[in-house]
């Protein structure tokens, strides 16, 4: 399996060793981001228009009564939520992103590539505008619902498309794009239809917001993430072999058609769960792997689990300055992803002199 | 509907406050005090809520909810706001300021919630101020439940009341009224303005009901006229609010049967096309919030010329100067606000005046009107708010 690998480093001779090492500072890279993340964390824990001290925070994290019950609200129903709901998105989406861009070899992808926010932002509409069920649940978890059936919905449509017309990315980004706009479509008429402030609803549930996390969404992530990571892991060599190509990868004896179906599928998941829980967070999925590919490389080993921390600490930096910008005001996330996200991302892009995309 | 019930009390904050109270009484060497007291009211979204009578610590869902809570605490209305949103300073900053210069350095304590129509609201703030009552706008409803704002407030032991002077004000004004009055202590008040209001709407929905369709003006409004640079035309009211407004005036609204919504955008060919009697431009001093308006910037620090330029801009504008409504100068402009707010019963019998001069002449709007300010509100009238092409 190291041959496979180790194909980027030319000679055989001394290879074994340069792998150790390069590995060794991989994992010190997963380290350093994990000690960041979490110190991010416990920041996010402690901002708030409260001005709670991080000792009765963590008074309160360890027995929720110790304060009373207004900071029992404050920590395990609002910042609680928040912080955790804010770091397992980015782990979604950065999951979610950096393999969709390895099957579909394509550096512009990203989970949102095949329509699955506008398809998302379709259902939400409806269930603000129409309150149609789309499957029957109750009246908080409406909006919730609607986007993630027609979120995981358009995937099985493209999924559909590629037994019509072959497994190849080309078919799957084109008909992904066919999609978005049709949904775009159909949420510019529910729009029309819609009274001013169902509107500015529909249009603040795409911005993104964390303040909608709880634990029961909470639950719900990281039982999608305990679906999909073997799934990942199990696959991991097959999938660092598919960034050579797809016919190097088939002739190591990978069957592509069949990983990238399967792949469809987790990212469908991990996607529309994160979009329907807390609306269109536009960048992270994108950003969060390249991040990852600048720093450790395309082997999943590093590739994956990086760009899941990078993701996380971008969401988890955005839930602290959504509340800091103005006290008491909590700014839409999907605004923030993108305006501290873009001149981070770019000034890595200056930073490196070698071509990350190859 | 969904029913939700604050079984919170609050106990501990009321043996504070009685604690507090009594110790004050025994200094001021005063015997009688009042106790705050529970009191179940219901709202305008039919939830049964448990609210503190006399609530000292209030949020407001929309600033403009001040209109209401003007009426009710006359000598010091900002004394129980300890937050808002900021719809009042954006969009009518003439009010905010007639407001804020009455009642020095009490605006600025005010925490600002942002923008009433994110549908976010911090609940962190909230319980960190201490508040004892949250009061949203019906419009909300959906969304605060949706968000989970609701069950968060109610498990800190905030209660949240709905009130709606915007979705359905000819039904929902007074109950909003009476059910202020009643968390705020000043039944009162609300009752001798509710008295007031109904004489008001009265003036015009008795007299109207016996016009026949056929002498009914047809009226299109022109909801935020002039908003857009390019003075795009043609967002309208269905058979709601300001749309409702101009049916119970003795008009007839044209997207009232056009549309079932609230809102829409009509068809300017449709417009030229069935060439209404009356055009009616809603605005408001947006010129703050958006410079590049071109809207008549209708309040109370108004002057009455750049009002007429700004109309007879509007009336300039490719398409409309050839209208009927322009030839016959039955085109004129509305204060916007009046679309959100208990005194819209000035835009009603300006709405009558307008179509059935003859019938509503010895009716005086602007004396009423004026009325309003001298009876019931610390700030003076002043400014203008509607004015016809001349």
């Amino acid at each position: 399996m190291t041959d496979l690998v180790s194909s980027e480093v030319t000679t055989a001779a001394g290879s074994g060793k340069r792998f150790q090492a390069r590995s060794n500072r991989r994992y010190l890279f997963l380290g350093v981001i994990g000690v960041i993340l979490t110190a991010s964390i416990l920041v996010d824990m402690t901002t708030g228009p409260g001005n709670l001290t991080v000792d009765t925070v963590i008074e309160t994290i360890l027995d929720s009564q110790a304060h009373g019950v207004p900071m029992e609200v404050i920590v395990w129903d609002i910042r609680l939520p928040i912080a955790l709901m804010a770091i397992l998105i980015g782990a979604m989406l950065g999951a979610a992103g950096a393999q969709m861009q390895t099957i579909l070899n394509n550096p512009l992808a990203d989970p949102f590539t095949l329509g699955i926010s506008s398809a998302a932002s379709f259902g939400a509409a409806v269930a603000i505008v129409f309150k149609i069920n789309l499957i029957p649940i109750a009246g908080p978890f409406l909006v919730t619902a609607n986007a993630f059936v027609l979120a995981l919905s358009t995937s099985f449509v493209i999924y559909a498309f590629t037994f019509l017309r072959g497994v190849t990315s080309e078919t799957m980004v084109l008909v992904g794009i066919a999609l978005m706009f049709t949904f775009a479509a159909l949420l510019s008429l529910l729009e029309y239809r819609a009274t001013q402030v169902q509107l500015s609803q529909i249009v603040f549930w795409m911005m993104g917001s964390l303040s909608r996390a709880s634990w029961t969404k909470i639950g719900a992530c990281l039982a999608i993430l305990a679906v999909t990571m073997p799934l990942f892991v199990w696959r991991m060599w097959s999938l660092t072999a598919l960034r050579m190509g797809d016919d190097k990868a088939a002739s190591l004896g990978v069957n592509v058609k069949r990983i990238r179906v399967e792949m469809l599928i987790a990212i469908s998941l991990l996607a529309s769960t994160a979009v329907a829980f807390v609306g269109t967070v536009a960048f992270v999925g994108l950003v969060g792997p390249h991040i990852a590919r600048m720093v450790v490389g395309e082997d999943q080993r590093f590739f994956l689990p990086f760009s899941m921390l990078a993701s996380a600490l971008i969401m988890s930096v955005t839930s602290i300055v959504s509340k800091t910008i103005t006290p008491g005001i909590i700014y839409p996330i999907g605004i923030i992803t993108s305006l501290i996200g873009i001149p981070f991302f770019v000034s890595l892009i200056l930073a490196t002199r070698r071509a990350n995309w190859r | 509907m969904v029913h939700v019930r604050s079984p919170f009390l609050r106990v501990q904050t009321i043996a504070w406050q009685t604690a507090c109270i009594i110790s004050l009484g025994l200094t001021l060497g005063v015997a009688a005090v009042a106790i705050a007291e529970p009191i179940e009211v219901t709202d305008i979204a039919g939830r049964t809520v448990t609210v503190e009578k006399d609530v000292q610590r209030v949020i407001l869902g929309e600033g403009r909810m001040m209109y209401s809570v003007a009426v009710l605490d006359r000598e010091e209305p900002f004394k129980r706001i300890v937050g808002w949103k900021d719809d009042l300073i954006q969009y009518d900053p003439d009010a905010f300021r007639k407001f804020r210069d009455a009642f020095p350095g009490r605006t600025d304590k005010i925490t600002n919630y942002g923008s009433p129509y994110s549908g976010e609201f911090s609940v962190e703030s909230a319980i960190t101020q201490e508040a004892d009552l949250v009061i949203l706008d019906y419009g909300n409803l959906f969304n605060a439940e949706e968000s989970g704002v609701l069950e968060r407030l109610d498990k800190a032991g905030i209660p949240a009341v709905f009130i709606d002077f915007r979705e359905r004000p000819l039904q929902n004004t007074v109950p909003s009224l009476l059910l202020l009055g009643k968390v705020f202590d000043r039944e009162a008040e609300a009752e001798e303005f509710i008295d007031f209001y109904m004489q008001q709407m009265r003036v015009v929905t008795n007299r109207v009901k016996d016009i026949p369709t056929e002498e009914r003006p047809l009226v299109f409004i022109e909801n935020a006229a002039g908003w857009f640079e390019e003075g795009d035309c043609c967002n309208t009211f269905g058979g709601a609010n300001l749309g409702k407004m101009v049916d119970e005036a003795g008009g007839a609204n044209w997207g009232t049967k056009k549309f079932p919504g609230y809102r829409g955008e009509a068809s300017f060919e449709a417009i030229i096309a069935d060439d209404p009697d009356v055009i009616i431009g809603t605005g408001a001093n947006w010129s703050e919030a958006r410079p590049e308006v071109k809207a008549v910037l209708l309040g109370y620090e108004a002057e009455p010329e750049a009002v007429q330029t700004r109309l007879g801009a509007l009336a300039d504008r490719k398409g409309f100067s050839s209208m009927r409504a322009v030839e016959t100068k039955r085109f004129y402009s509305i204060y916007h606000q009046f679309y959100n707010s208990p005194y819209h019963f000035v835009a009603l019998q300006t709405f009558a005046k307008w179509f059935h001069p003859d019938l509503f002449e010895d009716v005086d709007a602007a004396a009423n009107f004026k009325e309003l300010h001298d009876r019931f509100l610390p700030i003076e009238f002043s400014g203008v708010f509607w004015a016809s092409l001349e």
